[in-house]
């Protein structure tokens, strides 16, 4: 390892360990042009939010690239602590006047939605 | 519970996955008699330019008045939780009518079960196409 990569590394260890938690990531200044108004609607909303105007963005900004990355799994799934990690179809309750073949299509939906892991 | 119920239920949020979350209508596709699968809901807006999750169903106002709800809403099929039947998921269990909001007829059931189909055949064909998240185990005496 080289010695700048090895001072880097102390220096940051050192960081994280005297605070007791890592460093922010550093950020990076943009230049974002806007139309007036639209400044003026984003400082509003900011304000209502008691948010600065560039928390306010980077906010949102957030939010859509999450929905963006949800938007792109396929099924999340999220299992509560001691349910089953797979059924039998004997198992699955039949809805009220429920066909046998939608009952049957029905039940080989939840055997497979039930074997898939949680996704955290 | 009833299959093809929409029902109360504290559905988990993604930053506490495990444990009850925020009070919403979820939809049941199913499940025994002590768990149950049930998929999220929401009535907030989705935002105009993203685009909308695969196993989205979207209900207008007038679908919505027909099962109970008085707001247009988003079924995501794509966001599922499996559950057990307890009080604290479902906080109107033991009420009589067990916190269900509204039960859809077999035609509106069957569609959803059709969507969800579709959509758990795609994340099957995904995984065929990727591989599996978790790494095959590895045998004896092999390098």
């Amino acid at each position: 390892m080289l010695r700048s990569q090895t001072s880097r590394l102390d220096k940051d260890t050192r960081k994280r360990t005297s605070s007791g938690r890592r460093p922010p990531p550093e950020k990076v200044a943009i230049t974002v042009r806007l139309d007036r108004a639209r400044v003026r609607q984003l400082q509003a909303a900011a304000d209502a939010e008691n948010r600065t105007l560039t928390n306010y963005v980077e906010t949102a900004l957030i939010r859509d690239l999450s929905l963006r990355d949800e938007a792109s799994r396929v099924i999340t799934m999220h299992a509560a602590p001691g349910t089953s990690a797979s059924i039998f179809a004997g198992d699955i309750v039949r809805a009220d006047g429920e066909s046998d073949a939608a009952h049957a299509r029905r039940q080989a939906l939840l055997i497979e939605l039930w074997s898939i892991p949680d996704s955290d | 519970m009833v299959p093809g119920a929409f029902v109360r239920v504290m559905f988990p949020t993604r930053e506490k996955p495990r444990q009850p979350g925020l009070l919403h209508i979820g939809y049941v596709l199913g499940g025994t008699p002590t768990e149950v699968m049930v998929a999220y809901t929401t009535s907030r807006p989705w935002p105009a330019a993203t685009p909308l999750p695969a196993g989205a169903r979207l209900f207008d106002r007038e679908e919505a008045a027909a099962l109970n709800q008085s707001r247009a809403f988003m079924l995501r099929l794509d966001v599922l939780a499996k559950l057990p039947i307890t009080e604290a998921w479902f906080p109107d269990i033991a009420q009589p009518g067990q916190g269900v909001i509204a039960v859809t007829p077999a035609r509106l059931r069957d569609e959803l079960t059709g969507l969800a189909t579709n959509l758990a055949r795609r994340r099957r064909d995904l995984i065929q196409m990727r591989g599996t998240r978790r790494p095959a185990p590895i045998e004896n005496g092999t390098s």
